[in-house]
């Protein structure tokens, strides 16, 4: 019997929906081969709000605390992490494919020698090794990957793939307070402050309809014919990534895993692709309806109505309507 | 024989295309709905080296031929032929300076253009003078140290837009030889007398400027005259023998440009339960299509290469300039074809690029020019 | 400040069809086009932009064989001084293998930043920039938004999910993972092609760099390539716009916004 690891993530003293989402899946893997459920937290005297609900779905919850723990800093984690597979050889360990997940991972399979595969949508093991589902080609095709021999494994999970689900018996982990090792190495990270992005005049989250823009605006001027559309529809305004990254609209309207997620009751996309990271903030929308001229755009593959078509035309002729 | 361009000139292609997307896909329906363009448009292309590539070095200009300004232009035209042409115009003339200016009018004119910062146009073009060049009638009187200009162009690129035109004039009406009758001189636009008013209506490369201009006692200093005086017919012919080469790159890019839509189009439309690009028919027609671009795109590079290797072929530009005007106007047809009652409406690129084409067999030398020139070339004085 | 961006060439895959190879372990690379990956290219503009501040070199680097040369050309145009290139020949790379080579090149250079994407555009791995920085011995942060070095150290913004930047002190040399959106890449420009030419393109072969058979060796492989379950996908509307825009509004007030 062997041990699944999963490395907690959490943030300003609250666990992160992708560790539980860790853990579930690391559940069902250990119920299907006798493993056993290991929890890894890391943290500072938020400790005592974590813990609790991460033993909730770990047989065993390994705490380090300590101050140097009050923010994520992958040099430590890496440093403890590295000793701690050393000492326990768990055969796989999991992590969140976020942004601090990916400046750990690698690192860490670097230092324990482990073999990593990022990004996993689906994890089986098959004689006795793991075999993951990644997405390639930003989502256009699944691959299925497979591990060189090693006695452990490292994966990393993409948020959103495992949901969990509403009704989920709770397990009683045990607690064990493990001290931190000596002669950690230095990190050269000292961390300053956090930064409110979402922040802003417009709370997207709040609206019922949201009117969204993509790529397919095509330049900053025409964005304000799509918020005359909203206006008169009495929607709010909201886009994906490539129009916050040119600066043609400020980052609280971002839809998506870097920006918000949104559950309106209709979600209006007009020249949104559909990458999957824009489509991860629509996951709780109740309908969406997506204009594009491209009749193969992903994001037709989620959309419960699609229009081919220039936005722009679907644009006037609603406003003629309105 | 190498057919394959250098690494440098994909390089080249590639960045153009790149701004060409960045920059010319998302206005060009509007600029051409609205007969007009941004001017930064012009000055952002000057930054990044993508107006008259092929001046020298030492007036600003990137030093390469004519064959990586037709590769740009090519890729411009590819997204829309109006920016296309307004982007070409701006520097179009500009070879009379490198042919035959004086240094200070090459230092004075040519880095302006170069960065974006001037537009130039070339006024050749009168009511009674198209491709009868020589009955040109605007005038231009020696008075001192001036020349004093009177008379109309017309559907002069720039002409409203433009910082200065060159204006083919008759300065010599009584020399024996009707050929050296003309002269070519730089008229800045902000001189006292010259009107200009852009011409409305056209069919098709609605973005860029075409304009009636009307100069009345225009008085401009006789250093402003370029080259020699009664010479201007065969300055003037000198410039065709390079402008007709690249300006084949604007037929090249636009049939290319309408290829690739109709291909995007049969690739997606289904009819009968099959996609269309599937039927034969559509496959011929393609395969005509991609053969005519690849065979006009082919003479361009020729005639281009020739000039910039100092072995420049009348015959082989002028074959180049009329195959890739009717390349253009078959393609386009046959591309808008293929997506039938769609295309016919702006809604839809290839409508745009319909209507751009068929002014390719008329300007910068019309096709009949061109077979004049084959003919007589081939066949020798009889 | 020195600075070494790695930068990669992946197929376009926007509004293209990939299509599977034979041995279902890729796609038909004949028919695609190729360009930098999105990421590098943000790469390489912040490389340039903080030489242009602060002076120092850039140096480009990128494994492949001659046709990849095009993005370390394009790197070159951009600003960068020089480039290597690394020939693989015939080896099976992953993110590890990769991660291998680059530090073996890069730690014979002296560089006070290493840049390189979050993620390249084909494999999405995510992966190779910090087993780098792992390998050279680095501090490192991953889906950087913005850097402003300072001394001995640089403040570093990372962009967290949901909305949330978080900014560190990061001491130099580190390697960092950009983001797009970081800043807003310049075109390539003619000026910048003809200075390139004059500009060092190293070619070292991947046997040369004497690296050990376990460091060669992938972590991962492949095992098969498939296209995404098919799910219902949209239920498409159609028509002219005024019939397309009738339905609109009609379907969205069914679904309870009154409009």
């Amino acid at each position: 019997m062997g041990e699944i690891l999963v490395v907690v993530e959490h943030r300003q003293g609250e666990v992160r929906e992708i560790s539980k989402e860790m853990l579930f899946k690391a559940g069902e893997i250990c119920r299907n081969a006798s493993h056993e459920l290991v929890a890894v937290v890391l943290a500072d005297n938020a400790a005592d709000n974590i813990v609790p609900e991460v033993a909730k779905m770990a047989e065993r919850v390994l705490v380090f605390q300590d101050d140097r723990f009050n923010n994520f800093d992958s040099h430590l984690y890496r440093e403890v992490l590295a000793r701690l597979v050393r000492e326990r050889n768990p055969f796989l360990t999991l992590m969140g494919h976020t942004s601090w997940g990916m400046d750990l991972a690698p690192a860490l399979s670097i230092k324990s020698g482990y073999p990593l595969a990022t990004d996993c949508v689906d994890i089986v093991i098959e004689d006795g090794r793991p075999s993951v589902v990644r997405q390639i080609y930003s989502g256009k095709l699944f691959s299925r990957v497979s591990f060189r021999e090693s006695t452990g494994y490292l994966i990393t999970v993409r948020p959103g793939a495992f949901l969990v689900p509403e009704e989920q018996p709770e397990v009683e982990g045990k607690t064990e307070l493990h001290e931190l090792y000596p002669d950690m190495a230095e990190t050269g990270k000292e961390f300053l402050e956090f930064v409110d992005t979402g922040a802003g005049d417009v709370d997207i989250t709040q609206a019922d309809l949201l009117v969204s823009v993509g790529r397919g605006v095509g330049e900053e001027e025409n964005i304000a014919d799509v918020q005359e559309l909203a206006d008169v529809m009495g929607g709010t305004l909201s886009c994906s990534r490539p129009v916050v990254d040119k600066n043609w609209l400020p980052k609280y309207h971002q839809v998506g895993t870097s920006g918000k997620s949104v559950k309106p009751k209709v979600y209006f996309a007009l020249g949104i692709s559909g990458a999957f990271q824009h489509v991860a903030g629509i996951a709780g929308a109740g309908t969406v309806i997506a204009v594009n001229k491209d009749p193969k755009a992903p994001i037709f593959r989620v959309a419960d109505y699609g229009v081919v078509a220039d936005l722009f035309n679907v644009v006037s002729a609603l406003k003629e309507k309105l | 024989m190498d057919f394959e361009l250098s690494r440098e000139q994909k390089d080249v292609r590639q960045a153009a295309r790149e701004f060409a997307l960045g920059e010319l896909q998302d206005i060009a329906k509007d600029c051409d709905v609205n007969e007009t363009f941004p001017r930064e448009l012009i000055t952002k292309a000057g930054e990044l080296g993508f107006l008259g590539a092929f001046i020298d070095e030492e007036y600003g200009g990137a030093g390469f031929g004519f064959l990586e300004h037709a590769i740009i232009l090519e890729e411009f035209w590819k997204i829309d032929p109006g920016l296309g042409q307004q982007l070409c115009s701006v520097s179009f003339g500009s070879e009379e300076f490198l042919l035959f200016g004086s240094e200070e009018q090459k230092l004075k004119f040519l880095p302006p253009i170069v960065e974006g910062k001037t537009m130039m146009g070339f006024a050749i073009t009168e009511p009674d003078a198209g491709s009868d060049t020589l009955s040109a009638s605007t005038h231009a009187v020696l008075e001192g140290d001036e020349y004093r200009i009177n008379g109309s162009k017309v559907m002069i690129g720039n002409g409203t837009v433009g910082d200065f035109l060159l204006v083919f004039c008759l300065t010599d009406p009584d020399e024996k030889k009707k050929s050296k009758r003309h002269s070519i001189l730089a008229v800045e636009t902000d001189r006292a007398g010259y009107e200009a008013d852009p011409m409305h209506g056209k069919m098709g490369l609605r973005a860029s400027d075409t304009s009636s201009v009307f100069f009345s006692d225009v008085r401009v200093p006789k250093e402003n005259l370029v080259g020699e005086r009664g010479n201007g017919f065969s300055q003037l012919m000198a410039f065709f023998d390079r402008s007709r080469a690249y300006v084949s790159a604007h037929g090249v890019g636009l049939a290319q440009g309408a290829l690739d839509l109709a291909v995007k189009h049969v690739k997606n439309r289904v009819q009968f339960g099959r996609k269309i690009g599937s039927f034969q028919a559509t496959q011929f027609k393609v395969a005509d299509m991609a053969t005519k671009v690849e065979m006009a795109r082919t003479m361009t590079h020729k005639a281009c290469t020739l000039l910039d290797q100092g072995k420049g072929n009348t015959d082989i530009t002028a074959m180049a300039k009329m195959f890739s005007g009717r390349t253009a106007v078959e393609v386009v047809d046959e591309a808008l074809q293929l997506h039938g009652g769609y295309g016919y409406f702006n809604e839809q690129d290839v409508e745009r690029f319909y209507r751009a084409a068929k002014v390719l067999e008329i300007y910068e030398g019309a096709k009949e020019i061109e077979k004049m020139i084959i003919g007589r070339n081939v066949i020798g004085r009889l | 400040m020195n600075i070494v961006v790695c930068v990669k060439r992946v197929p376009m895959t926007q509004e293209v069809d990939l299509i599977i190879d034979e041995g279902k372990k890729g796609v038909r690379e004949d028919e695609l086009a190729y360009v930098i990956n999105d990421w590098d290219n943000y790469a390489i503009e912040e490389a340039v932009l903080l030489q242009e501040k602060f002076g120092g070199t850039v140096t480009a680097v990128t494994i492949g064989d001659e046709e990849d040369e095009e993005v370390l050309r394009r790197a070159l145009a951009m600003g960068a001084d020089k480039s290597v290139r690394v020939d693989p020949g015939d080896r099976e790379l992953d993110g590890f293998v990769v991660s291998g080579i680059l530090a073996k090149v890069i730690r014979d250079l002296e560089f006070d930043l290493v840049l390189t994407g979050v993620q390249a555009d084909d494999d999405n791995l995510g992966m190779v920039g910090i087993m780098l920085a792992e390998k050279l011995e680095v501090g490192h942060a991953s889906v950087v938004v913005g850097v402003e070095p300072d001394g001995d150290s640089a403040r570093v913004k990372v962009e967290l999910e949901g909305g949330m930047d978080e900014v560190s002190n990061l001491r130099l040399p580190a390697l960092l993972t950009v983001q797009t959106g970081i800043n807003e890449p310049r075109y390539v420009s003619i000026m910048g092609i003809r200075k390139a030419r004059k500009k060092e393109l190293n070619v070292v072969g991947v046997e040369e760099l004497g690296l050990s058979e376990e460091e060669l060796t992938p972590m991962t492989r492949i095992e098969e390539v498939f296209l995404p379950p098919e799910t219902d996908g949209a239920e498409m509307i159609e028509g002219d716009s005024s019939a397309v825009a009738e339905q609109i509004l009609r379907i969205i007030r069914e679904k309870g916004v009154g409009i």
